[in-house]
């Protein structure tokens, strides 16, 4: 096999496509793969892990939102939030809470690579960035 | 003070409560002014991408699971694990007539140490060039004051006449004459009250220059009074790659204002010889494919999208471009060279012979072309100038073939002599540009022979005792013929009548 980086991240593209199952990451399917590459010893294969579990874990936050906030926030919130991202996206989104003070009031979730701001530190940004 | 809350709670008041949208990304790599970012699944081609520390970039390259993008700022605040996000917005730079007189840099901030522009608009700077439907044929002149190309390599409102030459031929002094002859018209244009006079913009886009080269071009436009009509966009040599890169396009979107505004605009693109050398930097960097000379593939592409916004519109305004490329002993045949050659209308050749044998400007008449040809010029200069691209291609031919023998017919011996008091007349000195009713009359007085009796050394001092006796004592004449704009039986016996006034008190 190769060394090029191309070929590597090709290879780890093929084995993440593997770990999909009916679009979903399925748990099974990533021990599969792992357990092969293991008893393979494929060349390079720190180096393939590596990029394969950047693509998994690039999987994972589509679907796990992380829900930072300033002040208290409810499970019923938490609920909430969970169920209109699951429509947005198409896909079971867990929510998980994460207290920052820096914030002020408000919040901010992100998931996957998408950030949905609505904080008043956001907005002290964005003015101090217009003024 | 007041004004400052003001222009805070106004801000405040815009921010709207409601939650913000981003996509974000996060840096894996900074590298020569490139970054490499994983995530941004949202990002468009050419997008504007927010760094930290107001650092912007923008996507070039949308790979699988990675995007490349070129910084524009100040890479050294960036590090691996820094968060970017989108901005929806296509890069874009201020425009209008504020940014004259200024000096900015690729994005439109000013470096002239001025103060703030007080521009309303921006104008993106990536723009598809006008389609075949809204063009119009160019048919008006634009002078550029120099004798040797407004009679023989005629230029128009938006065309694209490439200047080409070795090093040190006088290639920026040209572009610089040019639009120190805009200024002058339009000086005298605003003065007349003429209502249909339409003055011409000019932009300098210095590219991978020396800050100290673009210094004594400012400085040249300054002192002939030209640089209030001037916009300068600046991304010298110790700027990075992705500024010079950006920069020409910055100057065209500027340029496209006037056009779009039913004005008439002048740009001068200094040189793409480095623009390509920046934007294969880039591409190299990003690990694009490498074709001739280690150039990307699309760097055709590149100039051509960017020579094609030059036009003259239907109904609006125009956009006349004079990019410049510097070859290597001559060669023309290069890669970059002919590329532009292929894209332009034109060129204008400068060659190190002539400029070391003192022939200024170093217009290599053989080599020149102008492709719009004699539709833009005017009727008095074809009247007077119609042959003389013949009779001097003529001359060089019968010179080269004279040097190989002593005995030469009366003929050939007054071919050569004619030859040689048309390339004398044609000399001029440099930031000096010529009005196109003095041209006229200069080139006037070699067809009737009033150069004739004057040694050929001696003719240069002629014509310009000829110009300096018809600006100071025949200004009615000249006004004649710049508002008539053809020589007809009057007008030449007037200035057959001044000229032998001016032949009977000149010594020689």
């Amino acid at each position: 096999m190769s060394t090029g980086k191309p070929q590597i991240q090709q290879l780890a593209r093929q084995l993440f496509k593997l770990s999909i199952v009916d679009g979903r990451l399925s748990d099974e399917q990533v021990a599969g793969v792992l357990a092969y590459v293991e008893k393979n010893h494929a060349a390079n294969a720190v180096a393939i892990l590596k990029v394969y579990r950047r693509l998994i874990a690039a999987e994972v936050a589509k679907g796990s939102a992380i829900v930072e906030h300033a002040g208290p926030v409810s499970d019923t919130l938490l609920a909430s939030i969970g169920g209109a991202l699951s429509q947005r996206y198409h896909r079971p989104v867990t929510t998980t809470a994460k207290a920052n003070p820096a914030l002020l009031a408000g919040l901010r979730v992100r998931i996957g690579d998408d950030l949905f701001e609505s904080s008043v530190a956001g907005q002290l940004a964005t003015l101090s960035a217009s003024v | 003070m007041s004004t400052v809350i003001e222009q805070i709670e106004q801000q405040i008041a815009k921010l709207s409560t409601k939650t913000v949208r981003k996509n974000t990304g996060v840096i894996r790599t900074v590298a020569d002014g490139v970054a490499k970012i994983d995530g941004l699944s949202d990002v468009a081609y050419n997008e504007m991408i927010q760094f930290p520390n107001g650092v912007i970039g923008i996507a070039l390259n949308l790979g699988t699971d990675e995007v490349g993008a070129v910084v524009l700022g100040d890479v050294s605040q960036l590090k691996e694990g820094d968060e970017v996000h989108t901005t929806g917005k296509l890069l874009s730079v201020p425009v209008g007539k504020p940014l004259l007189g200024r000096a900015v840099d690729a994005l439109g901030n000013p470096v002239d140490g001025k103060g703030p522009i007080d521009s309303k608009e921006t104008y993106p700077v990536e723009k598809i060039a006008p389609g075949i439907m809204a063009r119009k044929s160019v048919s008006q002149p634009l002078f550029t004051g120099i004798m040797a190309i407004d009679s023989m390599i005629p230029i128009g409102r938006g065309q694209r006449e490439l200047i080409i030459g070795d090093r040190g031929t006088g290639k920026t002094t040209i572009a610089v004459d040019t639009i120190i002859n805009q200024a002058k018209i339009n000086k005298v244009g605003a003065a007349s009250g003429d209502p249909k006079f339409r003055p011409v913009y000019s932009i300098y886009v210095a590219i991978g220059q020396k800050n100290s080269n673009i210094v004594r071009t400012i400085a040249a436009l300054e002192a002939a009074g030209a640089l209030e009509y001037t916009v300068i966009v600046s991304a010298p040599a110790a700027d990075n790659a992705a500024n010079q890169y950006l920069a020409p396009f910055s100057g065209a979107a500027i340029g496209e204002w006037f056009m779009e505004n039913g004005m008439d605009a002048l740009i001068v693109f200094d040189d793409l010889s480095k623009h390509a050398v920046a934007y294969r930097q880039i591409s190299l960097i990003l690990k694009r494919p490498s074709g001739r000379e280690a150039y990307p593939g699309d760097v055709f592409y590149l100039h051509s999208r960017l020579l094609e916004r030059s036009a003259r519109l239907d109904g609006k305004g125009s956009l006349t471009a004079l990019p410049i490329i510097e070859t290597l002993a001559g060669d023309v045949s290069a890669y970059i060279p002919t590329n532009v050659i292929s894209i332009t209308d034109g060129q204008i050749f400068l060659e190190t012979d002539l400029f070391n044998q003192g022939i200024r400007p170093a217009v290599s008449v053989g080599l020149s072309v102008s492709r719009v040809g004699s539709a833009a010029q005017i009727k008095a200069t074809k009247q007077v100038g119609g042959k003389l691209k013949g009779e001097l291609a003529q001359f060089r031919e019968l010179a080269a073939f004279a040097q190989f023998g002593s005995d030469l017919d009366a003929k050939t011996k007054a071919q050569l002599d004619r030859g040689g008091r048309i390339v004398e007349l044609f000399k001029q000195p440099a930031f000096n540009p010529i009005s196109i009713e003095l041209q006229a009359v200069t080139i006037f007085a070699l067809q009737k022979g009033y150069y004739d009796g004057f040694d050929i050394k001696k003719v240069t001092a002629a014509a310009v005792s000829i110009r300096e006796f018809f600006a100071t004592r025949k200004d009615a004449l000249l006004t004649e013929i710049r508002t008539k704009a053809a020589l007809d039986k009057d007008i030449e016996a007037k200035i057959v009548a001044a000229l032998d006034e001016w032949k009977a008190t000149y010594a020689g």
